[in-house]
């Protein structure tokens, strides 16, 4: 039997994390998941996914939330357990997996089928990235990354007891504009490799 | 004097914010400030052993009054309220054993399947059910079994649930003002102001009761399109799950019936038999803790201690507010702008009570209204009980207004969440606010026609 492995991968917005963890899964072989895991949870507990979308890697609201015995009101937090609980049961069910964001490097803290990531990139590189994927101004562009990572920064940390982006919470941090995407992929697949001994997909 | 007031107004101001934030469990915020207030304001700037000692208040087991008082009323302390402690533990280890013998689940199906789960008698039948549970269970259990079960019925029947989860919240919401135990701020107002079960019975429970009527009637029409619409018609009821099979021992069921029967009834006759609540806690959890010997321990360790410590932190921090008369100033200011009228007072407490309970903790704000009443009654020569019972139904019902306002709140729409049912505050605000607004009304009428 192929040996498990869960690679959480986060990112900063516009440094290319999504297709490095793309490129990652499709070379060994296993399943890519991101902010796709919710048509799952909306079709197994019947929810428009449009609503599941709304509060996706969203931080509560601290004024408008309260938590009682661990019960909460907050739809995002509510949102984010149901994506926690479907990583879990994944994990559980013994497949493989490429997981960006989402707080997997904290849900699996501690798991030694865990290798976790961070790719970031220099703000400059990811203004042009943005800008030419959305067909973007610069100042649009600049404007969306610090929006986005505002809210992945808050929403993390509101979950994790390690902050976004510290390198004591990953096995290795990288920024993908030294090596460019292609060959920064190609690195965290050697690593995954070295430390996992996973072998990569026959083609 | 003035020194130890803004520090202690500090302090308090502090401590709820802290709660708000949630970057600290509460019971380590309250305790936390209860401890600064102790050191900072009663020790270095006031000097005072004295009021260190008033309110942590240990003497008040060794008085007899504590467990067995003769007269009606009970003796009226300040710091912290160790009665409201008591009582509430001795609740919390009964709630466990009736959980565990499955009592709250089988009362929900039987009862589900006694109006053979048509949705419109279901929806009034749970209102009702809610209301009259919370009476003297506290509202998170009420909530968390009957929201669970309606739940597991919608999916069988194919119906909306959160018209009917929203009404049940409402109503636990209302059930527990009705009694001295059914809210903790009810607890708190009675054993602080020295008020039986019978009391509340006869005052907050009446209103409660014409406020149970109205909400209803007002549920029904405001949900009336989604209720007729529900039900998908050719469900097979024999698959709905049976309620005996919510029952895993026929001993430790009946066992908690009778514990729970008992409890109301030594609660209904308490002022006749003299029995306080805290011995009436301590002989429930006693007596539960002896029917379920084997599993005493487990329901030992499911007691939710974290609440019980807030409670002790938050009444050194309000009695930290009392022993340095900032709360005689609030009240000065009330009886300044009501002007010694009776009416304007009681309108001012409840409304005040409830827009603030909409938005913090009720527990904490009526346990830092009571020292107010008290000075304002005794300033304005008037009866501490008529403003009393605005201050219960003010904090109780406001409570209901936004989805963080009440426990019973949070964890009802945390539980319609989690299945798939979002309430956000626009689902939750469109009915539960008009509903608020009914209640405290009627309470206010009430009130100003019985007392005024």
């Amino acid at each position: 039997m192929k040996k498990q492995v869960i690679i959480a991968l986060g990112r900063e917005f516009g440094s290319g994390g999504h297709y490095v963890g793309e490129k990652i899964a499709e070379y060994f072989g296993i399943t890519y998941y991101d902010r796709r895991i919710l048509e799952d949870i909306a079709e197994e507990k019947n929810i428009r996914i449009e609503y599941l979308e709304k509060y996706d890697e969203q931080r509560r609201n601290v004024f408008f939330s309260r938590s009682v015995k661990g019960y909460t009101n907050s739809i995002e937090e509510i949102v984010a357990e149901m994506q926690f609980e479907f990583l879990r049961k994944k994990a559980a069910s013994g497949e493989s997996f490429v997981i960006v964001g989402r707080c997997a490097d904290e849900v699996f803290r501690g798991d030694e089928r865990l290798v976790s990531f961070f790719v970031l990139g220099d703000l400059e590189d990811r203004i042009q990235r943005v800008s030419k994927q959305h067909n973007f101004s610069r100042e649009e562009a600049a404007a969306m990354i610090a929006r986005h990572d505002k809210s992945r920064k808050k929403y993390h940390n509101r979950h994790s007891e390690v902050k976004w982006g510290d390198s004591r919470g990953y096995d290795l941090c990288i920024n993908s504009t030294r090596l460019g995407i292609d060959k920064t992929a190609k690195l965290l697949e050697a690593f995954i490799q070295e430390r996992t001994g996973l072998e990569p997909a026959k083609k | 004097m003035v020194v130890a007031q803004v520090l202690a107004v500090v302090i308090f101001i502090a401590m709820f914010v802290l709660v708000v934030m949630e970057k600290i469990e509460r019971q380590y915020l309250t305790l936390g400030c209860g401890a600064v207030m102790i050191l900072v304001v009663f020790g270095i700037v006031m000097h005072s052993p004295d009021a260190i000692w008033k309110t942590l208040n240990f003497s008040s087991f060794f008085q007899p009054d504590f467990w067995y008082t003769a007269s009606e009323a009970a003796e009226s302390s300040s710091g912290i309220n160790w009665a409201t402690i008591v009582f509430i533990l001795g609740m919390m280890v009964m709630v466990e054993g009736m959980a565990k013998a499955g009592f709250f689940r089988w009362l929900c199906l039987a009862l589900a399947k006694l109006v053979h789960y048509q949705t419109i008698p279901l929806f009034i039948t749970f209102m009702i059910l809610s209301s009259l549970l919370a009476m003297f269970i506290d509202s998170i259990t009420v909530i968390l079994f009957l929201a669970a079960v309606t739940v597991e019925l919608a999916k069988l029947l194919q119906f909306n649930p959160i018209p009917m989860i929203l009404s049940e919240i409402f109503c636990a919401n209302l059930g527990g003002s009705a009694t001295m135990c059914g809210d903790p701020p009810n607890i708190i107002i009675g054993t602080s102001l020295g008020y039986s079960f019978t009391d509340f019975l006869v005052n907050t429970g009446l209103i409660a009761g014409v406020g149970l009527v109205a909400v209803i009637f007002y549920f029904f029409f405001a949900y009336r399109k989604e209720l007729a619409s529900a039900g998908g018609g050719n469900v097979d009821l024999s698959t709905m799950p049976s309620p005996t099979s919510a029952i895993g021992s026929k001993r430790d069921f009946a066992f908690s019936c009778v514990i729970f029967a008992a409890a109301v009834a030594l609660l209904a006759t308490h002022s006749a038999t003299g029995l306080t609540v805290a011995l009436i806690g301590l002989v429930i959890a006693v007596v539960t803790l002896v029917v379920f010997w084997k599993d005493a321990l487990e329901l030992l360790k499911k007691v939710d201690y974290k609440t019980l410590l807030f409670f002790v932190g938050l009444f050194i921090v309000v009695g930290g507010l009392e022993q340095t008369q900032v709360l005689e100033v609030l009240a000065g200011f009330i009886g300044q702008i009501s002007g010694g009228n009776l009416k304007l007072m009681v309108a001012i407490i409840i409304w005040l009570s409830a827009i603030a309970s909409a938005f913090v903790d009720n527990i904490p704000f009526a346990a830092t209204m009571i020292p107010v009443v008290k000075t304002l009654a005794a300033a304005q020569g008037v009866d501490p009980s008529t403003l009393a019972w605005g201050l219960a139904m003010g904090t109780d019902i406001g409570g209901s207004a936004t989805p963080i306002g009440a426990s019973a709140n949070v964890v009802g729409t945390s539980v319609a969440s989690r299945n798939g049912y979002f309430i956000d505050w626009k689902n939750y605000c469109k009915t539960a606010v008009p509903a608020t607004v009914i209640v405290v009304t009627i309470s206010m009428v009430i009130i100003f026609v019985r007392y005024c």
